[in-house]
């Protein structure tokens, strides 16, 4: 820099100041940069320190709890076998994997027949009923609970439920979530920006809605359906207030409900409770972790999109 | 078939054929949405016409038959209050439509249209707290509480929330180095499941002397605090004030769960906003910056509205969601803060679980049913006309 403007001298003292400018501008740069990036740790720092925090009262002792310590003296991983046997978390682990598996089918099954239905059938009233159903986003789940709670308890005679009373039953846990207006919505975009070329030469062919459905639809439409997937797979894993509702007995109580119940017993036992908490979120960190790409630009979609 | 073969008649075939395609084609899109119907129907629809009939009626674990609006009176308390209360905020509503109608003070009528609408909001002032007197003295106090601490709750969140979050995907924006790596960690409490997280931050806000936020409170110099069993209002501890009631402002364990639920969807939002600005067309800052605009210029005159329909959707969404939080609140109450975070939605799964009063709090349901379809309705009037589609 210095070279150059010795080899030009006519315009340095017009230089000078302008080439002090430029370092400036790039020190003012950088200093910009240092903020930003400051603010972004401070973010960063305040979304994790209560996930460390847990990590770490969850392998300390009681009293190290009780006089709080940031960090265990010795890592006691057996809290975690205490904490699992103590809260029973196998059958609320095994529970949780199958009722949201058995959610995660009903609802992708419904959600995506309907949303291609939605999207590529012309059938009388159709925009009528897709308006009445994306209506009931707007209402509120406190109003549906009650009622609901008593649909399931088969003591509604509009409604009679196969086989009695569904409370504390598999179905009785799974049935109600098993259609989503969003899920319908989500895969009813999705579906609708298939080429219609595709549907004219699969009907040249000879093939029906079915064949079509299973054969281009569902083929071309992975990552959608794997967004719905994951989307569905941690609301279900994550539900409280209907499997609390429905369940009074262990036989079908999922995990959250069961981590509910065992920091209302064990909850000055601080250490177990922080273990419990974290072996619940471990499965749905490994999830977000192996997915969160899909997963987060899913969500930003939705948000466009709504 | 009989159909078919009638429209057959003294028609070529391919015609009858084509019908009867067009017959099984609708057949085909009844049956695809029969199962999602029958659900939604079962489980979203039908339940809303049962809990306004469950509402008329004295229903206490069983049915004991009709008692009309009792439930409704027994919420609200006197009807003539509750009407100057909701008449109140009509005349809010009246008062922007006035305000807002006559558009340019070039015609006829605005000044009258302003002034009238000063005197409706001045009416309106006057009406809400005399009918809100009204009904207290009347109502379910505890029903009635519940909807000033949801508002606080509500408005507490989200205005902070959305600032917060706007910030930080402002800034990953500007080609920062690990963007990724940062939405991934900000998004990571909104993941996790809210009963766990509830748990942590229930520890972090406890009462003791080393609880993390008091550790805080200690390197910033400030007082040890009670957290989340803190009933005092937040007015009264920092000044010292004596205000009764929901006038001094949230208590100190309704900001915690406030605290907690800005924890939990800053990540959200900023996943939002952030796919927001990669949407606005980067050639209209290469225009704003050739006729010479500065930073902040760009980011009021292209940045904030072409962002504005994601902000309403954001301030609509969490809205809602406030509206209709629970899982946190149940986990994070404690009896010590005395019913100062008893949100509607929870003064309503007690009165269904813990009262066992079914028609009452299906009463109480639809009238929070009825606020959020009103709150609503404002935002997209009030928020809504301001947002800016490209």
């Amino acid at each position: 820099m210095a070279d150059t403007q010795i080899v030009k001298p006519i315009g340095l003292s017009s230089a000078r100041p302008r080439a002090v400018g430029r370092r400036g501008r790039a020190v003012r740069y950088r200093l910009g940069r240092l903020v930003l990036y400051g603010v972004l740790l401070l973010g960063g720092a305040a979304s994790l320190i209560p996930f460390a925090w847990m990590m770490s009262a969850s392998l300390m002792t009681l009293g190290e709890t009780v006089t709080r310590q940031l960090l265990p003296s010795v890592p006691r991983f057996e809290n975690y076998v205490e904490a699992w046997q103590e809260a029973n978390f196998t059958r609320y682990f095994l529970n949780s994997i199958v009722i949201s598996a058995v959610i995660l089918a009903g609802q992708l099954s419904t959600s995506i027949l309907a949303g291609y239905a939605f999207a590529r059938i012309e059938f009388k009233g159709r925009s009528l009923i897709f308006s009445i159903m994306l209506s009931t986003l707007m209402i509120q789940g406190m109003v549906t609970m009650i009622p609901n709670f008593l649909v399931v308890a088969n003591r509604v005679p509009f409604i009679p439920l196969p086989g009695g009373s569904w409370l504390n039953t598999l179905q009785g846990i799974t049935v109600p979530g098993m259609a989503s207006v969003f899920s319908i919505f989500l895969l009813r975009q999705f579906f609708a920006q298939i080429p219609w070329e595709l549907w004219d030469a699969a009907r040249i062919d000879g093939s029906g809605h079915n064949l079509f459905l299973v054969r281009v639809v569902l083929p071309l439409s992975k990552p959608a359906i794997f967004t719905v997937t994951v989307f569905v797979f941690i609301g279900a894993w994550n539900e409280f207030l209907w499997p609390l509702l429905v369940t009074t007995t262990e036989t079908w109580r999922p995990i959250m409900v069961g981590l509910y119940r065992f920091a209302e017993e064990a909850g000055p036992l601080m250490h177990l409770m922080m273990a419990g908490s974290m072996i619940t979120i471990v499965p749905i960190l490994i999830l977000y972790f192996l997915t969160q790409k899909q997963y987060t630009e899913g969500i930003a979609l939705t948000g466009l999109k709504g | 078939m009989t159909a078919a073969s009638l429209q057959g008649v003294g028609q070529p075939g391919g015609r009858a054929a084509g019908s009867l395609k067009a017959w099984q084609s609708q057949l085909t899109g009844y049956l695809y949405i029969l199962p999602a119907s029958i659900l939604i129907f079962c489980f979203g629809l039908f339940p809303v016409g049962y809990a306004l009939y469950m509402s008329t009626r004295r229903w206490r674990v069983v049915d004991r038959g009709y008692v009309g609006v009792e439930n409704y009176l027994k919420a609200i308390g006197d009807p003539w209050s509750a009407l100057l209360f909701v008449g109140g905020f009509l005349g809010l509503l009246g008062a922007w439509y006035l305000w807002t109608r006559p558009g340019s003070a070039r015609n006829p009528g605005y000044r009258v249209a302003r002034i009238a609408s000063l005197v409706v909001v001045a009416a309106s002032l006057w009406l809400i707290p005399t009918g809100w007197v009204g009904m207290l003295s009347a109502g379910d106090e505890r029903f009635l509480n519940a909807i000033p601490i949801t508002f606080y709750f509500a408005f507490g969140s989200i205005p902070v929330q959305l600032l917060i979050s706007l910030c930080l995907a402002y800034i990953l924006f500007q080609k920062i180095r690990g963007q990724e790596f940062f939405r991934m960690i900000f998004f990571l409490p909104y993941i996790t499941p809210v009963i766990a997280t509830a748990l942590i931050f229930r520890n972090i806000f406890s009462p003791r002397e080393l609880s993390i936020a008091n550790r805080g409170m200690q390197a910033l110099g400030l007082p040890a605090q009670e957290w989340l069993f803190e009933s005092e209002r937040l007015l009264n501890l920092l000044f010292g004030t004596e205000f009764g009631g929901f006038l001094a402002g949230p208590s100190l364990a309704l900001v915690s769960i406030v605290l907690f639920g800005i924890w939990t969807y800053v990540g959200y939002n900023t996943v939002i906003f952030l796919a927001g600005l990669g949407s606005i067309d980067p050639t209209l800052y290469e225009a704003a910056e050739i006729d010479g605009a500065s930073h902040i210029q760009q980011l009021r005159w292209i940045t904030f509205p072409l962002l504005s329909p994601v902000t309403f959707y954001l301030s609509v969404i969490g809205f809602i969601g406030t509206f209709k939080a629970f899982n946190h609140i149940f986990v994070m109450m404690e009896p010590s803060a005395l019913g100062t975070v008893t949100t509607v939605s929870i003064n309503i799964f007690n009165t269904f679980n813990k009262a066992n009063q079914f028609g009452y709090a299906s009463a109480q349901a639809v009238l929070l049913l009825v606020i959020i379809l009103y709150m609503t309705f404002v935002q997209s009037k009030v928020l809504g006309e301001r947002v800016f589609y490209g």
